[in-house]
């Protein structure tokens, strides 16, 4: 019997061993690439030049295809005036133009308009447009384009369609009557001739020509269509009828697997190098193994290279990394009032009704929590080090840092200082006075501050519990909570009549004009701090006034003014900027980096073994 | 107890047959269980991952939930046996601890789960008629919606998913699976002879039930319990995946191996995952050979051949 | 018999309706609107969308939106998808189905054609080195989640070996004819086999115990002692019965196929249902989650209606009253 038992355990042990070694034998090879302290190699990426290598002493040659990679599907709207994914932004950055681009330093740059005049109070702009502009079908690009498409996303039933774009068209004058049907007559862009057109705007406007950077849809397609229509309509969806100007025609596509631009031969800056592009949608997990393999030649925004695969994919060799800032940032939010239920239930943002969290109602309270957050931390120095292995920095001021009007200088830095932290609090009465190991505020009550955050992005669901141990350190009590899905989250974060007290969110900020009223104004519906300060609000107006406001350094002021102010009162602190990384075979030469895009100018992109 | 060899086998039986008439039902049973080699195996397996599940803070110094942010992704070291996770955590101290979590999810929900289901499927499948009829449009209905699509509802209306929750929500929508298997079997035995039989002479339905029925549809639920049981430790991990199991830090098998989702943990950081998928595998086969070593001890057919 | 599959048949009318009703207050249920959940973009304001949930009616009493609702669909219409702006839910739906339908198929030949034969074997021959490999294996199907082995055979096959793609269904559009299935083909092995292998491995021990009861049972010895041949009792008497409970649990692998293809799906980039599933959920995307839930449902009901039918097609003992 003994026999038999030993038998059969020896092959069930047996067993188990093959199964394991099954499992494992694929990660015998390379394993010297785990070692953190081995792989030193991380400045390799922090440069973009390999495109002016030596190595390339040839011109450009015709041909290729390449590959690009994104981790979802987009979700086939295919109109610039009605996309809402970036993920089709990565189709349309091919296929469409607007009049102005942006450079290297975020100027506006000529595109499809080759010049333009703003008149003094800058209440218009005119656009003198590029001739001999040809649409994919072949027609003329002309004034009455730019025209309809900035009507069309002022027409009555662009909404109700499902358009969101109306920030570029609400300041443009006449918008409101026209919008609401009162009038037929749009007054807002007005053509004069084939390759003049005009913007008019009600008020004297700052920065007229972010609003004139909109892509434009054609005309000769769409006016036949009613806006309501044109969400369903083939010319927004489907491959080979969707028509722009761009250096690539959107011509095939195997739904939710690969998207197929083909080379416009007429484009109006020169035909594109390349035969076509092609986009693959893989999942995210599996990515840098295609990457190093070929089978991927590049991947950008939004996602771009997990920060942790940095190393390694530098390791591979024959992959170029682009590392720069990102236009954004993660923040840990103070509900510093909360809204009342009757507000919420009407919608009213109305400050006057809010009622204070008194939990964080003192700033210095904010600035102890501040002290007592090791954003480094989060951060990291290197591979192996933090949420972000050092691919990105903390940040003091809630401005895209690439922007003019970022001043870190004027804004307060909180080093991580636990005993600071503590310090400020006992100061303040905060002190543990039932000697559970956490503080009571200072009248001896329970002091808990609630803990919100949402699912969706990874490295920020995984710094929640960091920060919670971070605050439970400097005695803070923190009840941290489930997290949610964002479309549960945020009509969670914007009811507030609950008892919401910290919250974590990030923000993907526009990469042309610093205003931060969008987020941080009083009433400003992401204000999810629910930050009320006059001194905020008058600061943000006056850097938007004109016509002071016409003279850059002029804001730049404002805005350091206003960036101090934000840093000492904190509604929010902010936890970090995280770098993007985006990648490309280095086959593919060409390639423009720009701060917000390397899509610009693909038509110059080629490949070395182009037949 | 089966052996390949038939003397053996032979000489067996016939000493249970010879000892039968002094023991009682559950001694005998219990003699048998005894006798399988590798139920006992699983069990001595099984005992030593609940040991080490209760005793891991004897084992570790590390607290599962503790970061360490200047430590992320580390390689195995002296310190950390088994590296550290994405967040900078000691994997082996959140093996330990996970085992806490992972099997209080497994073997709660498998109870919970065979409970709901045997209580239907009997009612079901005993009585028969109406009560079959109200009973199994209710767990058609169940059935008819994926698990998951309620696991998903339930979890976004909850603030909070605890392990208690977590346990509740799975039992709740995993029942109706295993109570149809009960009725399929009972259905069959109804107009069996031998239930005529103990109708004839008067058996109570309790009787009938626990002494005839049951018995005969120990096997099914013995290797659907088992199976279960799996199958709730992956369902876990695979919730983890898509972002609603048992969230961070709270350490469970599943989001262990749910930290491999990319190609980098895969193949550069065998440690993070071989440990968590070889718990699970283990406590998985062991409790399989218990069920199996159950079915057959305790299953009145299985001593005849 | 007839009568009580008319009569099952009748059933199904008022449960069609309480699945539609629960599918709808689950739905309703859950917090968050298709809104809601829009990617943050301080370009875009808050305020935009509270026209578009006017325009859907999101504001209007939930037993009116029921009434719509169900209204529409008797008329044959799931409505318009949220998400994906001027599609109709028949269509995105449609799309989506085959591929999860092949690949459902795939996986369940893949299961039958291991599962059934293995389970048999194993029942015959207990304690045999096939028995405790196909144990040894059926355990390590089920223990390895879903997304991991996906994980390991792109690894493995894919990046490693470059036998079978990584992702997708098709290589490229101009494929047609032979090659066409031969590529789709091609793309299947990998998501198949993950998909089957959870499922192969309890078949596998269902087979395999069922076998083994039904081999105890009296009526087989009967049959072996009137000296009919091993063969001829395992197909005649044996499988029939061992069958029963393997149908039952047939009736019932919609439910946990979809769950599968949920996440095998998401590894392997696969446009089936379950991608289209999770992201509806995700992006609250109502009138896409209510069709997928409500026609899986109809689809279980049905499914298991034929093995409740089958059943008294292959167990004439069971007495339907």
């Amino acid at each position: 019997m003994l026999k038999h038992f030993k038998h059969r355990f020896a092959l069930l042990i047996l067993l188990l061993m093959i199964g394991t070694i099954l499992a494992a034998c694929n990660k015998d090879d390379d394993k010297e690439l785990s070692d953190p302290n081995e792989s030193t190699s991380t400045d390799v990426s922090e440069t973009d030049d390999g495109e002016e290598d030596a190595s390339v002493d040839s011109g450009p040659k015709d041909g290729g295809t390449i590959v690009g990679a994104m981790y979802s599907a987009p979700a086939g709207m295919f109109n610039p005036i009605f996309y809402e994914e970036a993920y089709e932004a990565n189709i349309l950055d091919f296929t469409h133009e607007g009049l102005v681009t942006q450079n290297e330093k975020l100027e506006f740059i000529s595109s499809l308009a080759e010049k333009w005049e703003v008149n003094d109070d800058q209440t218009e702009i005119t656009f003198f447009l590029k001739e001999g502009v040809k649409w994919h079908d072949g027609e003329d690009f002309t004034a009455d384009d730019v025209v309809y498409t900035y009507q069309a996303m002022s027409d009555p039933e662009y909404e109700n369609a499902g358009g969101v774009r109306v920030n570029y068209v609400a300041p443009l004058l006449g918008y409101e009557a026209y919008q609401s049907g009162e009038t037929d007559v749009f007054e807002g862009v007005v053509a004069d001739g084939d390759y003049k057109v005009t913007f008019k705007f009600a008020e004297p406007n700052v920065s007229p020509l972010y609003y004139a950077s909109f892509p434009i849809i054609p005309e000769h397609i769409f006016s036949s269509i009613s806006v309501k229509d044109i969400p369903e309509a083939a010319e927004s969806k489907d491959p080979g009828k969707v028509i722009g100007t761009g250096p690539f025609k959107f011509t095939d596509m195997i739904e939710r697997e690969q998207y197929i631009l083909e080379r416009n031969e007429d484009y109006w800056q020169g035909a594109p190098h390349l035969d076509s592009i092609v986009w693959k949608v893989v999942a995210q997990s599996v990515m840098i193994g295609l990457l190093e393999k070929g089978e991927i030649d590049f991947v950008a925004s939004p996602g771009g290279i997990a920060p942790a695969d940095h190393d390694i994919v530098a390791d591979f060799g024959n992959i170029e990394i682009i590392e720069q800032a990102d236009f954004g940032y993660q923040l840990m939010g103070f509900k510093l009032n909360h809204r009342t239920t009757a507000d919420v239930e009407s919608g009213a943002l109305n400050p006057d009704n809010w009622v204070p969290n008194k939990k964080l109602s003192d700033p210095k309270v904010r600035q102890a929590i501040a002290h007592a957050v090791n954003r480094q931390g989060l951060v990291g120095s290197g591979h192996g080090e933090g949420l972000l292995h050092g691919r990105g920095q903390p940040i003091n001021s809630p401005i895209a840092q690439q922007m003019w009007a970022y001043d870190e200088s004027s804004a307060t830095a909180y080093e991580y200082d636990p005993d600071k932290a503590g310090q400020i609090l006992d100061d303040l009465g905060y002190v543990d006075v039932t000697g559970d190991g956490f503080r009571e505020d200072p009248e001896g009550k329970e002091w808990i501050l609630n803990f919100d955050y949402p699912t969706g992005n990874e490295l920020r669901e995984r710094s929640a519990p960091i920060l919670q141990s971070d605050l439970e350190n400097v005695g803070i009590k923190v009840n941290l909570r489930q997290p949610a899905e964002m479309s549960v989250y945020v009509p969670g974060l914007t009811d507030d009549n609950t008892d919401w007290d910290l919250y974590l969110i990030g923000w993907s900020l526009s990469s042309t004009d610093p205003d931060p009223a969008g987020l941080w104004a009083t009433k400003a519906g992401y204000n999810f701090s629910r930050w009320n300060s006059p001194t905020s609000e008058e600061l943000m107006q006056k850097a938007v006034k004109a016509p002071d406001a016409f003279d850059q350094d002029y804001r730049s002021k404002v805005y350091a003014e206003w960036q101090k102010h934000f840093s000492e009162e904190l509604p929010a602190l902010l936890l970090y900027a995280q770098n993007s990384l985006w990648a490309y075979n280095d086959r593919i030469q060409g390639i423009k980096i720009l701060p917000h895009s390397m899509y610009q100018d693909a038509h110059e992109w080629w490949v070395e073994d182009a037949e | 107890m089966r052996t390949v060899n038939e003397k053996e086998n032979q000489l067996d039986e016939l000493q249970i047959e010879t000892r039968r008439k002094h023991r009682s039902p559950f001694q005998l049973s219990l003699r048998r269980f005894l006798k399988n080699k590798l139920a006992i195996a699983g069990m001595i397996v099984l005992i030593i991952i609940i040991g080490s599940a209760v005793f891991a803070p004897l084992l570790t110094d590390h607290d599962p939930k503790a970061h360490n942010l200047l430590k992320v992704e580390q390689k195995p070291s002296k310190e950390h046996i088994l590296g550290t996770d994405s967040s900078g955590r000691d994997n082996f101290s959140r093996l330990l601890y996970g085992a806490r979590v992972s099997l209080t999810i497994g073997i709660s929900t498998m109870v919970f789960t065979v409970l709901l289901g045997m209580i239907f499927g009997t009612l079901s499948g005993y009585y028969g008629g109406k009560i079959d009829s109200i009973i199994m449009r209710i767990t058609d209905l169940f059935l008819a919606l994926p698990f998951l699509v309620l696991a998903l509802t339930i979890i976004a209306l909850l603030k909070k998913v605890t392990i208690g929750l977590f346990v509740v929500i799975i039992a709740v929508t995993s029942w109706p699976t295993l109570s149809r298997i009960i009725r399929g079997t009972f259905l069959s035995l109804r107009e069996q002879e031998f239930v005529l039989g103990a109708r004839a002479i008067g058996a109570s339905d309790f009787r009938i039930i626990f002494r005839h029925f049951l018995p005969n549809a120990i096997g099914p639920i013995i290797v659907n319990a088992t199976l279960l049981m799996a199958a709730m430790i992956i369902v876990e991990s695979g919730l983890s995946f898509i972002g609603m199991g048992i969230p961070q830090p709270t350490p469970t098998w599943g989001n262990m191996i749910s930290e491999a989702q990319g190609l980098r943990i895969l193949r550069y950081h065998p440690e993070a995952w071989i440990p968590p998928g070889l718990a699970i595998l283990l406590t998985v086969l062991s409790i399989n050979f218990i069920g199996d070593g159950l079915r057959d001890a305790f299953d009145p057919k299985s001593d005849r051949r | 018999m007839y009568q009580y599959i008319i009569r099952r048949i009748l059933q199904f009318i008022p449960m069609l309706l309480a699945l539609s009703i629960i599918v709808f207050g689950l739905a309703k249920a859950a917090p968050g609107d298709p809104f809601s959940g829009k990617i943050l973009d301080p370009e875009v304001g808050m305020e935009v969308y509270e026209k578009q949930r006017a325009e859907l009616g999101l504001d209007k009493p939930i037993p009116v939106q029921y009434l719509r609702w169900a209204g529409k669909i008797v008329q044959g219409s799931f409505g318009e998808s949220i998400t994906y702006k001027g599609r109709s839910v028949e269509s995105l739906i449609k799309e989506r189905f085959l591929n999860t339908v092949y690949l459902g198929l795939f996986a369940l030949f893949i299961t039958l054609l291991v599962a059934i034969p293995i389970g048999i074997y194993s029942a015959r021959h207990p304690y045999s080195l096939l028995d405790y490999g196909s144990t040894t294996f059926g355990f390590f199907g089920l223990a390895v989640p879903n997304f991991f082995f996906g994980l390991v055979v792109i690894y493995l096959f894919s990046i490693k070996l470059g036998w079978f793609p990584a992702q997708g269904t098709l290589s490229s559009n101009k494929l047609t004819g032979f090659a066409e299935f031969q590529d789709r083909i091609h793309h299947m092995i990998l998501p198949g086999l993950t998909l089957g292998l959870a499922s192969t491995a309890s078949y596998m021990r269902y087979m395999r115990s069922e076998v083994m009861d039904v081999l105890g049972s009296d009526f087989i010895r009967t049959a072996k002692a009137k000296g009919m041949s091993n063969n001829n009792v395992l197909y005649k008497h044996t499988l029939r019965n061992a069958l029963i409970p393997v149908i039952t649990l047939l009736g019932m692998e919609l439910g946990p196929l979809l769950g599968g293809a949920i996440i095998t799906e998401q590894v392997f980039n696969f446009p089936g249902i379950g991608t289209l599933f999770i992201g509806s959920v995700i992006n609250r995307d109502y009138p896409v989650v209510m069709a997928i839930t409500l026609l899986l449902g109809v689809a279980i009901l049905v499914g298991n209606l034929l093995a409740d039918i089958f059943y008294s097609v292959v167990d004439p003992r069971i007495r339907y009253d």
